[in-house]
């Protein structure tokens, strides 16, 4: 087809004209400059697959389970965010996600979470496990480069892996698929760790450490792209950290990194949202 | 329904083999279904035909409260009820009929995704092009949807039924979007759709599978019905081999069911506005 052709000749052009509207908007990023037509639209399959059957039982993992919610998710957010929002933010955000996963995961007779919860928690691990066979032995979803695929996947299975849940039988499922696990930390270890260091003294996006920092700019960057992505970004936590728009919250996020295995790894972007937390929440709406 | 509930369920679906008498049941075809009913419905028909499975359309103007979810179109297999296509390809595999049995675990999960994909962008396309453009919704979905009933119970079920999309639309993010929008996400899933069919005849090559049956279900009922414009048919027509696939799997599998009926629901436009 000739479309396919066209987009990867302006592969190296991240502002693609807007009268090409019909192309997948992966293609655009640089980090997917590789992929061919084929993989980009298996990356929009993969993450229409994420949103659907991980992405509720991410939020009721977080949200809406009542020891989570009450030990870990509410206490981390109060005290993350400034005064007055700690008192409302996070009961917005869990009310929110209640209601996302009731609408679309409940059917109408059943509108008790309790009965939806089997339901989703199932879907969520049969999900990650058919990540995992498409993960197998490779680096990255695509082979060697990390790509939009490895951003979206990595921004929800992060903070699961991380964040030292009380109740989290999804998380013993996914500490169990061990390429998943590995998948994580690579990424970790490659684009975040190295990058704390510079980070905390300096303010400004382009930093001077060449490999990383080049690698960092060329996955913020891909998000940045990707406006769809941004919406979700927002709400994600580990995509923030992707989110050159909004990158002084990475600092504090990566000043944590100290205590990267001991605490939650949760949206630092609230600090810096505050004038809009109310965007914020809108923002995670559309997510 | 809950774990042990389904377990038991395929249990006693395996016990048995396929009666004849199976009944698809959907809202009426000429009046009241809409275009997101229909595309489910005939992907599951698809589906069935492409298992070698007999089973009758039964029309009825009160199928969506019948069904156990809510949701069209269901199945009557002996005293099983099962709806929805995900559920009904579980069902149909319990008994022993499967068409994504020759997939190795990959190619497994490339399929559940692009499934997914489908639902997430053309069904909820379709819902919200239905139900969220306010055109649409007055001119063809709340008159359809409540034709079967008289007033005023017509009008509070259609509102009522408007009102329950749109507050989904807002949970998932999609009250945000415009038409035009919408119509940007349709074309992106269908070049995705179109770039992983390739040339092949099917989406795993020789096989088609339950992927087939849902893509099929929901391009050819979006080529085939009429709304108040032809932008959503104009979107999926840019892509010929998707067309192909549309025009091989109808030759295919239901040419030798009486065409009148298909070609019958391509005339049956939801739009005799304009």
């Amino acid at each position: 087809m000739a479309e396919p052709m066209e987009l990867l000749c302006w592969g190296g052009d991240w502002d693609l004209p807007s009268v090409h509207t019909d192309s997948l908007i992966v293609l655009r990023f640089n980090a997917d400059y590789e992929l061919t037509a084929k993989q980009g639209a298996d990356t929009m399959a993969y993450i229409a697959l994420l949103e659907e059957k991980l992405r509720p039982a991410l939020l009721h993992t977080f949200w809406v389970d009542a020891e989570n919610y009450a030990n870990l998710t509410r206490p981390w957010f109060t005290s993350h965010s400034p005064f007055p929002l700690n008192f409302f933010v996070p009961g917005r955000q869990a009310s929110l996600a209640l209601s996302r996963i009731l609408l679309t995961k409940a059917e109408s007779p059943l509108l008790n979470i309790t009965e939806v919860e089997g339901k989703i928690y199932s879907e969520a691990k049969e999900c990650l496990n058919l990540l995992s066979h498409r993960l197998g032995n490779f680096h990255f979803f695509f082979g060697d480069t990390p790509t939009s695929l490895d951003a979206f996947v990595f921004g929800h299975i992060a903070p699961l892996i991380k964040a030292p849940l009380p109740s989290g039988q999804l998380q013993k499922h996914l500490n169990q698929l061990d390429n998943l696990c590995q998948f994580c930390n690579t990424i970790l270890k490659n684009y975040f760790t190295d990058a704390s260091a510079e980070k905390r003294m300096d303010c400004s996006p382009t930093a001077t450490h060449d490999p990383v920092d080049a690698n960092l700019q060329k996955l913020t960057q891909l998000v940045n792209k990707e406006s769809n992505l941004i919406e979700k970004v927002l709400a994600r936590p580990a995509h923030s950290l992707l989110n050159l728009i909004s990158l002084e919250i990475t600092i504090p996020w990566l000043k944590m990194d100290d205590n990267l295995r001991s605490s939650p790894q949760h949206r630092p972007h609230r600090h810096e949202t505050k004038p809009s937390a109310l965007a914020s929440a809108r923002n995670s709406t559309p997510s | 329904m809950s774990l042990a509930a389904e377990a038991f369920v395929s249990q006693i679906a395996a016990a048995e083999p396929w009666p004849e008498n199976a009944t698809l049941y959907q809202p009426l075809k000429e009046d009241q279904i809409l275009l997101s009913d229909s595309a489910s419905s005939l992907a599951v028909q698809t589906f069935l035909r492409m298992c070698g499975l007999p089973v009758q359309v039964s029309c009825r103007s009160n199928a969506e409260y019948m069904s156990p979810s809510g949701k069209v179109p269901f199945i009557h297999v002996g005293n099983q009820v099962v709806s929805e296509l995900g559920p009904i390809v579980q069902f149909t595999k319990a008994k022993g009929h499967s068409l994504s049995d020759g997939l190795d675990d990959v190619q497994r999960a490339e399929m559940k995704a692009y499934m997914e994909l489908v639902n997430n962008m053309l069904l909820t396309a379709e819902l919200y092009i239905q139900w969220c453009d306010d055109y649409t919704a007055t001119e063809i979905s709340r008159p359809r949807y409540s034709s079967p009933y008289s007033w005023p119970l017509s009008h509070i079920l259609a509102y009522q039924k408007q009102w329950e999309v749109r507050r989904k639309m807002n949970a998932i993010g999609w009250s945000g979007k415009n038409l035009e929008q919408v119509y940007e996400d349709v074309s992106q899933c269908c070049q995705a759709l179109s770039q992983r069919l390739g040339t092949q005849p099917y989406f795993f090559n020789k096989q088609p599978t339950e992927l087939d049956a849902l893509v099929f279900g929901h391009l050819f009922t979006i080529l085939t019905t009429q709304l108040t414009n032809d932008e959503l048919a104009e979107k999926v027509k840019s892509y010929t081999n998707l067309l192909s696939f549309c025009h091989r799997i109808e030759q295919t599998y239901f040419k030798e069911h009486d065409r009148e009926s298909q070609s019958g629901s391509s005339r049956h436009s939801k739009g005799s506005l304009p």
